[in-house]
């Protein structure tokens, strides 16, 4: 049982705020592949919109996430990521600008035809499960520094159980079509944030879906 | 901190919205309403996919004369459909995806073009509405409504709508586009119809309307300018308060404007008791007075004020109406295809309105004009209190149908089957007397839509027939 010392539980994992949900009960029905449906035309479209939709709350609290607030890109107490520049160095970067990387980047890969083909009779590259795992694994680290360090924000404007929502689907689909590496939310050394939300939300049983 | 029976966890937590800016809190206001339109429609959408593929797999399975390969190769076709549609949502469509070819129609809020879509060399009909036009309007309930009842409908009666997008400043509406006109453009042209052309136009319109209704939609403004004609000559209705939901004189306040000065009238004259006031009726429409309503007509299909000739008196009572409101319409068009102009027209919007609350004092059949004994009462078994207006199920057995055959209308032959030269052909559109100079679109699709009031308008179509590619 937790000592008094310890750091103090983050509010989302607080009650009432760790169930609170827009979209009841768990995502299956939204997350699973339609049957005789193109699993590319699938991942790609949910993609987009969590893309968009994680977008829309990111652009909430932009007065908030500053140079000075956050310095780093955190994710937990003892968590930061580091952005891989030109040079191939891990480099710390303040988070507005870590994230202002990731969403201009996705932005620019949706807005590609080569990656993202909207055009009838453009296949998809190759290459697109693993640019989707990239894409995948950054949007959960925009998701994750929200986490830690604006959920109270989040809380000041009554957004969190849309939050909460749309982060529960994004692990559901994650899990069910692989994109979502244990490693990138249970960590190593230092534990991110989100890891025990997400443990937390298997227990409860809203992130089953047709794989477990 | 934590109560008995209360988790250990439970927190208390002051919120307090103002440390955000009122834009910031705004935006927050708008990512929620985002979301939840979201899941809305990615729940419905899920469910809809799904009842077409267990529809699909019930017919093959029904059918034993169809072979597995073909079987398979049917269900691969809807998966592909379903997966084209997936990837239609990621594409952004906007006006730069259309060619504009002509403009055919000037409407209350903005314009209707004859457009081409670039990529596919489709032909549809879009339709422009501008945004501070229906916001003034009051209405955004009901477009919200109203446009999903297009969008959902699949029904061979009603207008397709393919995609609707929107910029800043106007929302659009890409739609099939029927070659044939409307039915105030052949009424201009015809003057009358015979009894037999006017019984199957109404007849198709009467099959229409139900249509309409059975999507659980009252129409509310059925003239013939929202009749319009396909490719083959048949009836489909247009306009589901789309635009006309916005509509001055189905704004309230216009009503009740309009409700006051008919009683500031009677007020006035009972103060000015000494003068001599004689409120004459005139029973007979003078011809001048019907070449005046004739000029005037197309001008005021295009005015933002409309015609209220086709309007039934209980939308102007407020005091609720049902779908018998489209009934006395229909009634009111019949009078006109029949007669020449409609029962109540008159020099003034003002004038025509009262004329309908009086109904019983105006309607009148010209003697110079023929009419079957039938064609009479029909008409006025419609223009009539609502309570005594006839349900659908009698209109269709009242003696002016007799030889309607109401199944298969919409595969008889047309008594008047457009000629059209090619896919574009506009010449059933007055298109020379509209303003070819066309409303200054900004073409700004792809800008960043913050107009909340606008959210979940943009809408493309699961299109069976592919047509929306
Ligand atoms: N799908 C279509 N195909 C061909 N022509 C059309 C189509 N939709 C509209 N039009 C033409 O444009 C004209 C105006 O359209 P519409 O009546 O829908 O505009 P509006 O702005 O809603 O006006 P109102 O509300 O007064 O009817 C119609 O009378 C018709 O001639």
């Amino acid at each position: 049982s937790p000592s008094p010392q310890q750091q103090p539980k983050p509010l989302y994992l607080c009650s009432p705020f760790v169930d609170a949900a827009l979209v009841k009960g768990n995502f299956k029905t939204i997350v699973m592949l339609p049957k005789y449906v193109d699993i590319m035309e699938w991942v790609a479209v949910n993609v987009f919109d969590f893309y968009t939709n994680l977008n829309e709350f990111y652009g909430v609290i932009t007065d908030v996430c500053t140079q000075q607030s956050c310095t780093t890109m955190s994710a937990g107490p003892t968590l930061s990521y580091t952005w891989i520049n030109q040079d191939r160095k891990s480099v710390h970067l303040p988070a507005p600008t870590y994230i202002d990387y990731v969403m201009t980047w996705v932005q620019n890969l949706l807005d590609d035809e080569n990656t993202f083909p909207t055009k009838s009779g453009q296949d998809f590259p190759p290459s697109f499960p693993s640019t989707i795992k990239h894409v995948y694994r950054q949007l959960l680290r925009v998701f994750a520094h929200i986490y830690h360090a604006h959920f109270h924000h989040l809380l000041h404007l009554r957004s969190e159980p849309h939050f909460n929502s749309l982060f529960a689907h994004f692990l559901a689909f994650g899990q069910e079509y692989d994109l979502l590496e244990v490693k990138d939310v249970k960590g190593g050394s230092s534990t991110v944030g989100i890891g025990a939300l997400w443990e937390r939300w298997r227990e409860m049983g809203i992130l089953e879906g047709t794989k477990q | 901190s934590a109560q008995p029976g209360q988790s250990p966890d439970y927190v208390y937590f002051d919120r307090n919205p103002a440390i955000f800016t009122e834009d910031a809190q705004v935006r927050a206001k708008g990512a929620q309403l985002k979301l939840e339109n979201y899941y809305k429609i990615t729940v419905d959408a899920a469910v809809e996919r799904n009842t077409r593929r267990v529809e699909m797999e019930r017919r093959l399975l029904e059918d034993v004369t169809t072979s597995d390969s073909r079987r398979n190769r049917q269900l691969a076709q809807l998966g592909k459909k379903e997966s084209t549609f997936l990837r239609l949502k990621r594409t952004k469509i906007g006006l730069n995806d259309f060619k504009t070819v002509k403009v055919i129609g000037k409407g209350a809020f903005g314009e209707v073009r004859l457009v081409q879509k670039a990529d596919t060399g489709r032909i549809y009909a879009m339709k422009l509405l501008r945004k501070t036009e229906m916001l003034k309007k009051d209405q955004l309930a009901h477009v919200r409504a109203e446009r999903d009842v297009l969008a959902e409908s699949n029904s061979a009666w009603v207008v397709q709508l393919f995609y609707s997008f929107q910029d800043p400043i106007y929302l659009y509406l890409v739609m099939e586009f029927l070659p044939g006109g409307d039915l105030m453009t052949m009424l201009i042209k015809y003057d009358t119809f015979s009894e037999d052309v006017t019984r199957f136009y109404i007849a198709e319109c009467v099959l229409a309307i139900e249509a309409v209704h059975r999507m659980g939609f009252i129409h509310r403004d059925i003239k013939p300018d929202n009749i319009l004609i396909d490719k083959d000559g048949h009836v489909k209705l247009s306009d589901f308060g789309l635009s006309t939901g916005f509509h001055k004189h189905h704004d309230s306040n216009y009503y009740q404007r309009l409700l006051e000065s008919a009683k500031n009238s009677n007020s006035t004259k009972a103060a000015s008791r000494n003068s001599v006031m004689v409120n004459s009726i005139n029973l007979t429409v003078s011809k001048d007075q019907i070449a005046t309503w004739k000029a005037n007509r197309r001008k005021l299909a295009y005015s933002t004020v409309g015609t209220p000739d086709y309007i039934a008196p209980e939308i102007f009572l407020q005091k609720g109406y049902g779908k018998e409101c489209d009934w006395w319409s229909l009634g009111a068009i019949a009078f006109e295809c029949l007669v020449g102009y409609p029962p109540f027209c008159s020099e003034s919007t003002h004038e025509t309105y009262q004329k309908i609350m009086q109904w019983q004092q105006y309607l009148f059949f010209p003697d110079d004009v023929h009419l079957s004994a039938e064609a009479q009462n029909f008409v006025t078994r419609l223009i009539t209190w609502a309570e005594q207006r006839l349900p659908v199920e009698e209109i269709k057995r009242h003696p002016f149908f007799f030889g309607v055959d109401w199944n298969t209308i919409r595969q008889i032959d047309s008594p008047f089957v457009p000629r059209l030269n090619s896919i574009t052909d506009t010449s059933y559109f007055p298109t020379d007397e509209i303003d070819q100079v066309s409303e200054d679109a900004s073409g700004d699709s792809t800008a960043a839509d913050k107009d909340l009031a606008f959210l979940g308008y943009t809408f493309k179509r699961f299109s069976v027939s592919s047509h929306a590619f």
